[in-house]
């Protein structure tokens, strides 16, 4: 028979000393919620208000206006081909840097981290000086008649660079937990590399990698500042989503801006929704490579 | 198979790993790579599977030189300290793994990879869990998994990288046996690392002693122990009682023990040190013997079958162990603070 103390004493318990006087806690925990509630809640919530406001036909206009379509399409196209772009390109970084030894290695890790840490405004005026007209290679492209900067390919080059890192960070740290263990025993029995990247590595890192590419995509669909640069706010033509609801707000049309960018806003939630799921399956993959390793003790060479 | 090697040398950065390392090992035999961490003989076991590559020398399979043929190409099953399971894949998939991954010429049909894992999954005792995945396994479950997932691609080569490292004591002892018996029945080339004397002792045909990346001493499990042919070999394997003196012309004086040392007829008065094992010291309850000397019992230990004694020399005052059987010990009945007198049956001098 169990008594209650019995059940108490199970868990971990803190001692008296280590917690607070049941105010402080309520005082602490009301603080935090009401911080969430004014700078996370309160904002989502009026976004979805702002963008019903004028009632639904208002909403249901303002995004399938031609424009607002043009731009959703836009936005799309880009994630099309900067997610599998840098998906491919985040696998073979993370692959290299992982599982080979060679020079230059941390080069390429800063290198990897360039995009996080520049400014996006400043990642748009490196394109703006590379292809703009009077940049390195703007008569060449002026002489062949390409259009880079003001143009759609500006703007997926641009999202390219910002959103390089995010799948080869996610990925660097649970492969080198992971080894080349797994990858050595299938080349021992008789794999080829493709065979075994296919059978063995991709398995490994699923999760995490589609948490890094569900991470590249919602940068992708939503970053401004690098692709506001270059693209020029032509409408109809080089507006993403999010440069079209900066335009609708500068021209005061308050609902439609707020309609528009509640579909950024569900993006979100979806990102968020699908994140937690993939994190939590990609932290159970990390911790088995952890423990993996830590079981044994050191591994000899 | 036969395998030899050749000269090899490994360095990492300043750390010499291997040093003109020169073995046999010949079709048939199980052998065992023993030496303490950091000794090389992981490097070793990976330069022979072709997962490393040395600097200098070869390795060669029944004669021919492996130096162009990567891991893939040299068919040796590997057995990984930590299993290396796929994790995503069933007792049954991993070990089906060599078999359907092979071109499409020489795969097996879906019947025979069936069958033949069917017989591994039987000869590893795992035939009820084929369906479990590895995460769903006990720690020697996966050692044995791997051992079936390296042989179902009939390796011509056996290799093992601490197969037993992981385990607790218990099963490490049953899987080792297990593992001699299934040699037995393959008899195919293995050879195995570990830094476990009593284990190497146990299994291997051969033994190969190595520390700091050199061979200390390569022979059968009866000649390394009872003629180590070096200090770290004397050392490494099982306990030994050391003696610290010097040698001149052929004799020696190691701690209270005087022997001749004919193999140093040349020493003048070298410092040089004695090991004596601790079932080679004979213990008496009287002076009869005149190369025996006074030693006090410092304290008796009962190690089940076995008794040891902490005696010091009444000369030096040197500790020294002895250990004897239980009946040896009752015959002596000798209690802690009494004088007995101690013999060194068999002492090696090492200048």
């Amino acid at each position: 028979m169990s008594t209650i103390e019995d059940i108490s004493s199970r868990g971990p318990r803190l001692s008296k000393a280590a917690t607070e006087p049941a105010l402080v806690r309520w005082a602490l925990t009301a603080l935090a919620v009401a911080f969430l509630a004014v700078f996370l809640i309160v904002p989502l919530a009026a976004v979805f208000i702002e963008a019903f406001d004028k009632g639904v036909s208002v909403y249901i206009a303002a995004i399938t206006d031609p424009m607002a379509l043009a731009a959703i399409r836009l936005t799309l196209l880009t994630a099309v081909i900067a997610v599998p772009v840098n998906t491919v390109f985040g696998v073979l970084a993370a692959w290299a840097i992982t599982k080979f030894d060679f020079r230059g290695k941390s080069v390429l890790l800063a290198l990897i981290d360039l995009p996080f840490s520049v400014s996006p405004v400043i990642s748009g005026l490196i394109f703006i000086l590379l292809f703009g007209a009077s940049g390195f290679f703007g008569p060449f492209l002026a002489a062949h008649d390409i259009k880079i900067i003001f143009a759609v390919p500006g703007i997926v080059i641009a999202t390219l660079f910002v959103t390089f890192p995010f799948v080869a960070r996610e990925l660097i740290p649970l492969m080198d937990a992971q080894g080349s263990d797994d990858e050595q025993a299938a080349l021992a029995l008789g794999a080829g590399g493709f065979q075994t990247f296919i059978r063995v590595t991709l398995p490994n890192i699923k999760w995490g990698l589609l948490y890094g590419v569900i991470l590249c995509n919602a940068r992708a669909m939503g970053e401004f500042g690098a692709v506001s640069v270059v693209s020029g706010h032509i409408r109809g033509l080089t507006n993403t989503v999010p440069l079209h609801v900066e335009i609708l707000y500068n021209e005061y049309n308050f609902a439609a801006a707020f309609a528009v960018a509640s579909l950024l806003t569900f993006l979100a939630l979806v990102t968020l929704v699908a994140k937690a799921i993939v994190e939590r399956k990609a932290r159970a993959a990390m911790r088995a490579a952890a423990s993996r390793r830590t079981s044994g003790g050191p591994h000899e060479h | 198979m036969s395998i030899e090697v050749r000269n090899i040398t490994k360095r990492f950065g300043d750390f010499a790993a291997l040093r003109d390392i020169n073995l046999q090992f010949s079709t048939g035999e199980l052998v065992a790579l023993l030496g303490p961490s950091g000794c090389g003989k992981t490097t070793l076991l990976r330069i022979i599977a072709g997962l490393e590559f040395p600097e200098t020398g070869d390795v060669l399979f029944d004669g021919k030189s492996a130096a162009e043929r990567t891991v893939r190409q040299r068919r040796v099953g590997f057995v990984f300290q930590h299993y290396a399971l796929f994790r995503h894949m069933s007792v049954f998939e991993n070990v089906a793994f060599g078999l359907r991954v092979r071109p499409r010429k020489f795969r097996p049909s879906n019947a025979e990879i069936r069958d033949k894992v069917n017989t591994l999954l039987k000869l590893i005792q795992m035939e009820h869990l084929a369906r479990h995945y590895p995460a769903q396994l006990s720690g020697g479950q996966r050692q044995r998994v791997a051992l079936a997932r390296a042989l179902a691609v009939e390796p011509s080569v056996l290799l093992l990288d601490e197969p037993f490292g992981a385990l607790d004591a218990k099963v490490r002892l049953e899987l080792r046996r297990w593992l001699r018996r299934l040699h037995d029945e393959l008899h195919v080339t293995s050879v195995f690392v570990t830094h476990d004397q009593e284990e190497a002792l146990e299994v291997a045909d051969r033994v190969v002693l190595m520390n700091a990346g050199r061979v200390e001493q390569v022979g059968t499990p009866e000649e390394v122990y009872d003629n180590p042919a070096t200090p770290f070999v004397y050392t490494f394997l099982g306990h030994v009682n050391i003696f610290r003196g010097r040698v001149h012309r052929g004799h020696a004086q190691v701690g209270a023990v005087e022997i001749d040392a004919p193999e140093y007829t040349d020493a003048d008065n070298a410092p040089a040190v004695g090991y004596v094992r601790p079932h080679d010291v004979e213990v008496f309850r009287e002076a009869g013997d005149p190369l025996a000397i006074p030693a006090r019992v410092v304290r008796v230990q009962m190690l089940g079958p076995l008794v040891r004694l902490e005696l010091a020399t009444l000369s030096g005052g040197d500790p020294l162990e002895a250990q004897l059987t239980r009946k040896g010990f009752q015959e002596l009945n000798a209690r802690p603070g009494e004088t007995v007198y101690v013999k060194m049956a068999n002492m090696r001098v090492f200048i």
